[in-house]
């Protein structure tokens, strides 16, 4: 499935072609379809053990295909392909370094290898994710979010055109995940492509342009995160306690018994899976069997949408969806 | 010549660079304490008169040398595994990987900083050793007229040559362990087993372990085994210029195992 309007293949910064990953007797990825545009910040999710990582170290050159093409940056990425990451920067599952090392050395060790790197990058990429004033103290003593934030700074190292980060909001506090998402959307702004994994659906749904949703090593969805909404909205309707037996016999005559249910956890609520822009007809349905809804919410999220594409839900004995395995 | 300046930088700052070096000087000037503090006693016994060369010059300078290979080989196998294994452990190489840095070249140019570091650190403890020698003579009461031999002296350069090829030998063994293995704990313990089972080994098929990487380092300079932990404890040793091409082949084959198999590897941790 390739993103509405994303022109050649040429502006694309990752397209994947049948990819296949084996490890053994399992299938990681099983023929993955990715076509992110140049320029946007994608959202890549999908279950734990759905191929996300896999993916990631494959981008990166970590592991090998066993079928099926890469392409990075419009050109074709294989074993011999290397310098190509010169272009990229990446952080694939947690930030890595040397305990013994400081921020600041440890963002030299890592500008030893690869690409050049020009004289001050450093002290501004420092600057860039507020680890400055740290910057001399030892790894080993940093949070976790401090090592996440060190880890971005190490993966803008070479002002790559292509970001590539496995789930950057781990560890950090929410002030940090806000610092992130502006950061994130500085750099698209800057004309780079920012690819992030993440099991933060909410946040990936304030970060992302375009969403693709991996399950069981396959692309299920890519798109907009507009079009993902509207292809999953939800409508809430509250009723009076003692009416929502019948409406919701009223929405299931309407929109479909499986489509309707009631969270145990707000009482006279009934959500109905269904496009959001339907909601006027949700309420026409309830009047003419002569229920007045006290409220309607129409509004979509990636969490339903991506329950219901990836099937990784689990109902609680209340009736509540969780995201029990997504990861 | 960057990546390496970049592994040197990192290995100055590692504890454990200053740890193995501390304990290697620390071993060397014990040896010649307890020497002499018990040279009155071994002078009296049979035998003693053989202790007591030890601390005289120039036969000191290869004792000296001979001990720094030998222990020093135990300490670079530990050494060059742990750094080797590290690398995995702690998801370095990963990193080095995916900024597009070649694998083969990351892992040799990582074994290069190793290697000019345990020649550093391989003079430093042979001085130390030789200080200690003499200090262990004064206590004792030698005479130290040796010490400006002058054929002893022109022939050094040669046998610090060769010790440190042999200390390097010993260091890519760990370091092929390691990498194999993509771990500390499993390329130094590969690494430890294999040095005392070729000392023990040595034992009942010395022919056979002279060949073997340990025993042919502890040959390649004249004067041989001292510590009686290694292989060339027992049998004969290799001749020196002979065991030299041994530790070579020995040195080579390794690295090109460590290069092979880190270019070749699935990096999934």
């Amino acid at each position: 499935m390739t993103v509405a309007g994303d022109g050649a293949e040429g502006a694309l910064a990752i397209s994947t072609r049948g990819l296949v990953k084996r490890y053994g007797s399992r299938t990681a990825l099983d023929g993955l379809e990715l076509s992110v545009p140049s320029g946007v910040v994608y959202g890549f999710l999908g279950p734990n053990g759905a191929g996300k990582t896999t993916t990631m170290r494959l981008l990166t050159g970590l592991l090998h295909p066993d079928a099926g093409s890469v392409d990075v940056l419009g050109r074709p990425f294989g074993r011999g392909d290397r310098r190509r990451l010169f272009d990229v920067g990446a952080i694939v599952e947690q930030p890595s370094f040397y305990p013994f090392l400081s921020g600041r050395e440890n963002l030299r060790a890592l500008a030893g290898s690869g690409a050049r790197v020009p004289k001050g990058r450093i002290e501004e990429l420092l600057e860039l994710v507020g680890l400055r004033e740290r910057a001399g103290d030892r790894v080993s003593r940093y949070s976790l979010g401090m090592k996440q934030r060190l880890g971005i700074a190490g993966a803008l190292l070479n002002d790559p055109r292509l970001l590539l980060l496995d789930e950057p909001g781990n560890g950090l506090d929410p002030a940090g995940i806000a610092a992130l998402r502006d950061t994130l959307r500085y750099l698209a702004g800057q004309g780079k492509t920012v690819f992030v994994s993440s099991h933060l659906l909410s946040e990936v749904q304030v970060l992302a342009d375009v969403v693709g949703i991996i399950a069981r090593g396959r692309l299920v969805r890519e798109g907009s995160v507009a079009e993902l909404l509207a292809s999953g909205g939800v409508v809430r309707v509250r009723v009076a306690l003692d009416e929502v037996t019948r409406a919701t016999d009223v929405l299931a005559g309407f929109a479909g018994a499986a489509s309707v249910r009631a969270p145990g956890g707000e009482p006279g609520t009934i959500e109905v899976t269904l496009d959001q822009r339907r909601s006027a007809e949700v309420n026409r349905a309830l009047a003419e069997a002569g229920i007045y809804a006290a409220g309607i919410e129409a509004g979509g999220d990636l969490e339903s949408v991506f329950l219901e594409l990836t099937g990784e839900g689990t109902t609680t004995a209340d009736g509540t969806r969780t995201l029990g395995a997504a990861g | 010549m960057r990546l390496v300046g970049s592994h040197l930088r990192r290995l100055l700052r590692r504890p454990a660079t200053w740890i193995t070096l501390v304990l290697l000087a620390a071993m060397i000037a014990l040896v010649f304490v307890a020497l002499a503090a018990t040279a009155e006693q071994a002078a009296s016994q049979p035998g003693g008169a053989a202790i007591l060369s030890l601390l005289t010059f120039p036969i000191a300078y290869a004792f000296v040398l001979a001990f720094v290979i030998d222990i020093g080989s135990l300490f670079a196998v530990i050494y060059f595994a742990a750094v080797a294994g590290s690398e995995w452990n702690w998801g370095t190489f990963k990193n080095a990987v995916a900024r597009g840095e070649s694998r083969s070249r990351y892992v040799l140019s990582a074994f290069v900083a190793l290697a000019l570091m345990a020649g550093a650190g391989m003079l430093l403890v042979f001085v130390i050793g030789v200080g200690s020698a003499l200090a262990g003579a004064g206590i004792a009461g030698v005479g130290t007229d040796g010490v400006g031999d002058r054929d002893t002296l022109l022939g050094l350069p040669n046998q610090l040559w060769r010790g440190w090829l042999a200390l390097a030998e010993a260091g890519a063994i760990g370091f092929a362990f390691a990498t194999v293995a993509r771990s500390t704990l499993a390329g130094v313990g590969a690494g430890v087993a294999l040095y005392f089972i070729e000392g023990f080994a040595s034992l009942l098929l010395p022919d056979i372990v002279r060949w073997l990487p340990f025993s042919a380092a502890s040959s390649v300079i004249a004067g041989a085994d001292t510590t009686g932990l290694q292989g060339g404890a027992a049998g004969t040793p290799l001749e020196p210029g002979v065991a030299l091409v041994v530790v070579l082949a020995w040195l080579v084959g390794s690295l090109v195992v460590a290069a092979v198999f880190s270019e070749r590897a699935e990096i999934t941790g």
